[in-house]
């Protein structure tokens, strides 16, 4: 019986509930935990996720497979890894990725704690992942795959890691759920968003944490690249790099946000070309595999969820400093989100956007729009 | 594996078999309504006046000083709105209590300060006792009601509510006791006591849950918070829960005949606990230890864990334990008693308490006694190693 206990972390969700029912059906002692990461009672009354109603389906599915179940707070933690982070990334330019933090410190560090406290053998949840002998790969349903956002969890919490619906496809696991009866969770709409935002309001959040005096959240200007002024906008945490809406009209043809700087509190505007990016710089990469690779490696980079990777020769490594030469130019490398390594279905390991170049330091190629 | 032991009496306990046995008739033929003028309601309403005379009985108060409400948080929220309502208007607008209060009174008491009353808070000693001084100053001739809970539900904690009732009421002030711990461990006569209100809950003493009493004496000035009925002479409207208020009659009666008996035999559990724990753990930090404190109660910290997985520590090894507050996702926040106290966050946050009743026996407390410094040893192996 030891040896095979396992904490299922539980949103609520058809994905978690089905990777509890598997593994509780394969014989595993199941432990249900559903993490409180912020307080329930304000704003957030119908989120898919994280809601009391969320951790109230948890709750259930765990009954009716007779095993334990148990809400761990972990606001506070919570609060300084990912939210507090999310405001800073705002308001240095930049567009955060919580989700990565959440899963990097909260769900498999501070929830794998937990997990040992509790003597727990393995850790599991309901990711689109695959993790094999130490290693993390895609998901099979790779429409569905949420390697992306696992690129920060440690090697060792990897080798205790079961992700039972990594194996199937969405269908699959909601037929799972009728199958065993699950129908509380069975038809559950997806979690879209960010679980601590809102109707997607980020602006919400960053005025909450750092006051409507924020200078994130201050008018500045639209700038060309050359400089050329072209109107002015009502705060820079608002934009995000490829972004249009929200941005003035009248060119000749359609134009996006290439860049923002926080201390003129500029928004760069230029035309689809000027987001191509040959080059990619990263910051406080980790490596998932036993022998990350060196200079001159060749990787397939991912730089956005749902994004297809281009092949890319590492030409630099400074610690956890990383940079890119890519075979093919991605459009919109964002500062702030993620850039994810694999070779082929295997995660290597990933970082977090510091710049995208439009030329590559190997190649020296100009930009073929 | 052995059979589960239920050490969270504080938090309720079950339906005694002698109470689910005098209810029972009416979920089936007596089920008339109290106020119906044909055979089953006065059926029914002779049932409910019984009751409502026994329970008086228990409080050595008059039948018309109990009201049934549906617990103890209603009955602290009749008991505080009620007579703040109707004095306010005479030049009583304050309120008094302590922080250490269930939030079913500190709640209200914000409640009334958003109303336009004004809220004031009595300063804790470490000891989880009320700074008597700050009763002095706080409880003047503006108040319209002190409440004060006579025993605390989180530390145990035994206020001296005959010395605070004195005093409110030498200002003029009604005394309120949340007394929802309290029944059946402490003796209660409402005809020697200076309190004007009083607030109890059922499914603390083998009654079920969604019953309670509160007892107004005689000619204190009352608003009901519903309307539309004349029930409970309009102080608190709506058909009255029959069944459950014989239920709650028979559950005080037994619980004030083996009141003695019963609270010798959990303070002797409890301080077996509590001395097996502490000669395993020496660093353990009893709270409300330099108080009196009722029989049932042992609150420990152990520093260096963490009350959130110690108890899930102790449930998966099927012992019943509850940390501070819960909140309604069922999560474990560090408790406002005890910081109220002076308890350090830290401390605050290991702090986990038991409570004996009913069903403990001396092989639950034995077992108890080694698993609990067993788990408290693994938890501070694992701190110690992250």
């Amino acid at each position: 019986m030891s040896g095979k206990r396992v904490l299922v972390a539980m949103s609520g969700g058809v994905d978690s509930s089905v990777a509890a029912a598997l593994l509780h059906e394969q014989g595993y002692e199941v432990i249900g935990a559903t993490m409180k990461l912020f307080c329930h009672d304000e704003d957030l009354p119908d989120r898919p996720c994280c809601s009391l109603d969320s951790v109230n389906d948890a709750r259930r599915v765990c009954q009716s497979l007779g095993v334990p179940h148990y809400v761990l707070n972990l606001e506070s933690a919570f609060g300084r890894d990912v939210v507090q982070d999310f405001v800073d990334e705002y308001s240095r330019g930049r567009t955060p990725i919580p989700c990565v933090r959440c899963n990097t410190f909260t769900k498999f560090r501070d929830l794998a704690r937990k997990a040992e406290a509790l003597e727990c053998d393995w850790i599991a949840t309901g990711h689109y992942a695959r993790a094999i002998r130490g290693d993390l790969y895609r998901g099979l349903d790779h429409a569905k795959d949420q390697t992306y956002f696992l690129w920060g969890i440690a090697r060792d919490v990897v080798r205790r890691l079961l992700l039972p619906v990594g194996h199937q496809t969405k269908a699959q696991t909601r037929a799972v759920a009728h199958r065993l009866g699950l129908e509380v969770i069975a038809e559950k709409v997806e979690s879209q968003d960010i679980c601590f935002v809102p109707d997607g309001d980020h602006v919400k959040i960053i005025r909450r944490e750092l006051g409507a005096d924020a200078p994130a959240l201050q008018r500045g200007p639209f700038v060309l690249e050359n400089g050329t002024m072209v109107g002015e906008h009502d705060g820079f945490a608002r934009f995000t790099i490829g972004q249009r809406k929200g941005v003035p009209g009248g060119f000749a043809a359609a134009m996006f946000v290439v860049a923002i700087d926080p201390p003129t509190r500029a928004v760069v505007l230029g035309p689809r070309e000027a987001l191509l990016g040959r080059g990619l710089v990263a910051r406080g990469v980790r490596w998932m595999c036993e022998s990350p690779p060196g200079v001159g490696a060749r990787v397939e980079v991912q730089h956005r969820h749902h994004a297809t990777p281009v092949h890319a020769e590492i030409v630099r490594v400074d610690g956890d400093e990383i940079e890119l030469a890519l075979d093919a130019p991605l459009s919109a490398i964002t500062p702030g989100q993620s850039m994810v390594l694999y070779d082929g279905e295997r995660l290597l390991g990933g970082g977090f956007i510091e710049s995208g170049t439009r030329a590559s330091r190997r190649l020296e190629l100009p930009i073929v729009a | 594996m052995a059979p589960p032991i239920y050490l969270d009496h504080a938090a309720t306990t079950p339906v005694r078999s002698e109470v689910l046995e005098a209810m029972t008739p009416f979920f089936g033929a007596r089920f008339g309504n109290p106020s119906s003028v044909h055979r089953w309601g006065r059926d029914a309403r002779t049932a409910l006046d019984e009751a409502r005379s026994r329970i008086a009985a228990c409080l050595k108060a008059q039948p018309d000083e109990i009201v049934f409400t549906s617990g103890g948080t209603e009955g602290d929220n009749l008991a505080i709105i009620g007579p703040w309502r109707m004095r306010r208007l005479h030049g009583r607008n304050a309120v008094v209590t302590s922080p250490t209060e269930h939030k079913a009174v500190l709640e209200v008491v914000h409640q009334i300060a958003r109303e336009g009353g004004e809220e004031r808070l009595l300063t804790i000693g470490t000891d989880g006792l009320i700074v008597p001084k700050s009763l002095t100053t706080l409880v003047d001739a503006q108040v319209a009601v002190c409440s004060v809970m006579w025993i605390n539900n989180e530390s145990g904690v035994v206020q001296d509510v005959p010395a605070i009732g004195a005093h409110a009421r030498s200002v003029g002030a009604l005394m309120h006791t949340d007394a929802v711990q309290a029944f059946g461990k402490l003796m209660i006569d409402v005809t020697v006591l200076p309190i004007d209100l009083l607030s109890m809950s059922g499914h603390k003493i083998g009654a079920p849950k969604g019953i309670g009493a509160m007892y107004i004496r005689r000619g204190t000035p009352f608003e009901p918070l519903f309307h539309g009925g004349s029930q409970d002479r309009g102080r608190r409207p709506g058909t009255e829960n029959v069944a459950f208020a014989v239920g709650l009659a028979v559950a005080a009666e037994l619980q004030l005949a083996e009141r003695e008996q019963e609270c010798a035999r959990l303070g002797a559990m409890r301080d077996a606990l509590q001395s097996a724990i502490m000669a395993r753990v020496p660093d353990a930090v009893v709270h409300g230890a330099c108080a009196v404190r009722a029989p049932h109660i042992l609150n420990i910290s152990v520093p260096g864990t963490d009350s959130e997985s110690l108890l899930m520590a102790l449930d998966l090894a099927g012992i019943a334990a509850s940390g501070g507050s819960a909140c309604q996702s069922g999560s474990v926040s560090p408790s406002h008693v005890l910081s109220a106290m002076g308890v350090s966050r830290s401390l605050a946050g290991a702090a986990v308490r038991l409570s004996v009743g009913m069903l403990s026996t001396d092989e639950d407390i034995a077992r108890v006694c080694d698993v609990f410094p067993a788990l408290v040893a693994k938890a501070r192996r694992l701190a110690g190693a992250a």
